[in-house]
């Protein structure tokens, strides 16, 4: 990736923004190649709009340098500028103008020749999909055009770097859809930094994540390696017909077998009430997880309750990571139990990010999904940086 | 440069696409051609003299309306993160938009001849006084402007960088006053600090240097003021 440029298009090394209050950011440190996506993730409060600001020059850090394709923040404050399109958390807009006026004044401000700047601004506008409203006065614009008109502005100039600060927040889930989609095609021509606090958002957009807490970035890998890292146990879940004490015995009789559990059976819940893990929410946010689980429980419990005998739910884990799926079907088909259903458990997004943020090992409420005993220490396969 | 012109020009469409400027003027309007209404027909006297004060007066109040929402509105409404993250310097900023406010100033100046020309109809005007106190209205004003862009600076509220900006230009106006009754010696000293003490000499017809040199020092020490009080934000 990026082999085509010879310096990062951004470098943030050791930045730090002290507060008085001991939040902002301590020693963030990455960089950027060109053409990647990268997704800044973190709770709220965690330091992203403060790095964000000082990547676009808007805050000075109190130490730290900040190279925009290798042009030093400090000392070439103009230069660097001009190479970063930045769409702050509310759309700078002026209310009063219209667009086109709006990016004839952002234009000017951006030092885009004269001649230039009706075909720039005719681009920027066609990309946006604002075109018919040119003359329209921003005030009367919905917030998604708005935040259209917001990311014209911040492209209109042919960035080198694209700054976005919770690009979909506050928009409709239609709108929140037409901005990833337009962000993604920005990102076939830019390199592109944007933050948000919405996970299924940076799979569906992002080549790359950083996870920032507590103004320090707690782990830096794509999004579909950091479920994988951090996987302690080789996890199953199975459904299967047959007598639910029998079963999970013969199943821990297996050598590649460390413990079965048993989540349901015949369609009446477990005693420890486990919610069925999995079933990432597709567009729907991190706090919505739980009312998802709890639908997708309630369908097994239902398909477990078909006639035909006894049903069961187990979650079979591994010994040392190792695919145990074959050994669980043949076991099962010797024995004569069907497997009904069987899938491998990945952690999902939220579960990681939960784990990265959270002090405590991840079981604790609004961590459904995560099972207590996978919780408790974080992998360091790839780059997982400790706290403090 | 053009970045300035870019600002100044923007300013100035935001002055008229929002009520600020029509209210502001209307005031200002409405106002001095009162007094002046008042004046003339009472004293009938060719002289534009007793016309200033009130001029100098309403400027008190207009000015804050004009300059308080330059650099509050921006931070109210987070656009000064696209000026402040665009190539523009924090003087190009600043000084574009106190070119806009300049332009308005010199509406009003220019729309207060109409009060000696109408008096010109009824006998001689003694033109060095009607320029120079025309020149040092646009001075005190370009003052005044200068001053209330820095309180523009300090809050993110309109009405607190008005009132701030009210507060200064009224303790600027009134210094030697309170210099007078608080220190009985010092009144010279301080009246050279007075805003108002210093058109005196411009309504006696005497183009003093001193006197123009002081209106200038006042526009660049609130400039500088102003980009100052941004650049401060950047260390927050």
């Amino acid at each position: 990736m990026g082999s085509e440029g010879i310096a990062n298009v951004l470098e943030v090394n050791q930045v730090s923004k002290l507060y008085e209050n001991a939040r902002g950011v301590r020693q963030i440190d990455f960089s950027m190649e060109r053409g990647e996506i990268v997704g800044f993730l973190g709770p709220n409060g965690a330091g992203k709009t403060t790095t964000m600001r000082m990547i676009t020059g808007y805050l000075n850090p109190t130490s730290g340098q900040i190279l925009v394709d290798g042009l030093s923040m400090a000392d070439h404050p103009q230069k660097a500028r001009r190479k970063i399109g930045y769409l702050p958390e509310t759309p700078p807009l002026y209310p009063e103008m219209t667009i086109v006026s709006y990016l004839k004044f952002v234009a000017d401000l951006r030092d885009i020749p004269h001649r230039e700047q009706k075909q720039r601004i005719g681009e920027a506008v066609e990309k946006l999909g604002l075109q018919g409203r040119e003359k329209q006065i921003i005030r009367s614009l919905s917030k998604g055009y708005k935040q259209r008109v917001g990311l014209a502005q911040a492209i209109l100039h042919k960035p080198d770097l694209l700054v976005l600060d919770e690009p979909t927040s506050g928009l409709d889930p239609k709108q929140i859809i037409e901005i990833r989609q337009l962000i993604r095609e920005l990102g076939e021509n830019h390199t592109v930094l944007l933050s948000t606090h919405i996970l299924p958002e940076v799979n569906a957009i992002c080549n790359r994540v950083l996870i920032i807490n507590q103004g320090q970035v707690v782990l830096d890998a794509k999004p579909d390696a950091i479920a994988h890292s951090l996987e302690q146990s080789f996890e199953v879940s199975l459904e299967v017909r047959g007598p639910s004490g029998v079963v999970a015995a013969e199943l821990e009789k297996l050598p590649g077998v460390e413990s079965v559990r048993e989540l349901a059976r015949a369609g009446t819940e477990a005693t420890d009430g486990l919610p069925v893990p999995g079933d990432e929410p597709s567009v729907s946010e991190a706090g919505a997880g739980s009312a998802d689980a709890g639908e997708a429980h309630a369908e097994a419990a239902g398909a477990a309750a078909m006639p035909g005998g006894e049903t069961v739910r187990l979650l079979v884990s591994a010994k040392d990571k190792t695919d145990i799926r074959d050994a669980l079907f043949y076991r099962l088909a010797e024995l004569r139990y069907p497997i009904l259903e069987m899938r491998k458990e990945v952690l999902s997004l939220e579960d990681v990010f939960l784990k990265l943020t959270t002090d405590e090992p991840a079981a604790g409420p609004g961590a459904e999904g995560v099972s207590a005993d996978s919780g408790a220490e974080a992998g360091d396969e790839t780059e997982v940086k400790t706290g403090e | 440069m053009n970045r300035m012109l870019a600002l100044c020009r923007k300013e100035l469409q935001l002055y008229f696409l929002s009520p600020t400027a029509y209210v502001a003027f209307a005031f200002y309007f409405l106002v001095t051609g009162l007094f002046f209404s008042l004046d003339f027909l009472s004293s009938q006297v060719v002289d534009v003299r007793p016309m200033f004060s009130n001029l100098m007066l309403i400027y008190l109040f207009t000015v804050p309306l004009l300059t308080m929402r330059l650099i509050s509105d921006e931070l109210r409404q987070g656009t000064d993160e696209l000026l402040l993250t665009s190539p523009a310097t924090l003087w190009e900023i600043v000084f574009g938009k106190y070119l806009a406010a300049m332009t308005l100033q010199f509406l009003l100046v220019a729309g207060a001849l109409l009060y000696p020309l109408i008096m010109s109809k009824y006998g001689t005007l003694d033109q060095p006084v009607l320029w120079l106190s025309y020149l040092a209205l646009f001075l005190l004003g370009s003052a005044m402007m200068a001053v209330g862009l820095f309180a523009s600076s300090l809050s993110a509220h309109q009405m607190v960088a008005g009132i701030i900006g009210f507060a200064l230009l009224l303790a600027l106006w009134l210094i030697d006053w309170l210099g007078q009754s608080v220190f009985l010696s010092g009144k010279d000293w301080f009246s050279k600090f007075s805003i108002t003490a210093r058109t005196i000499n411009f309504q006696k017809g005497v183009l003093n240097l001193s006197d123009v040199v002081f209106y200038l020092t006042l526009i660049v020490v609130f400039l500088v003021l102003s980009v100052q009080s941004l650049e401060r934000k950047r260390w927050k």
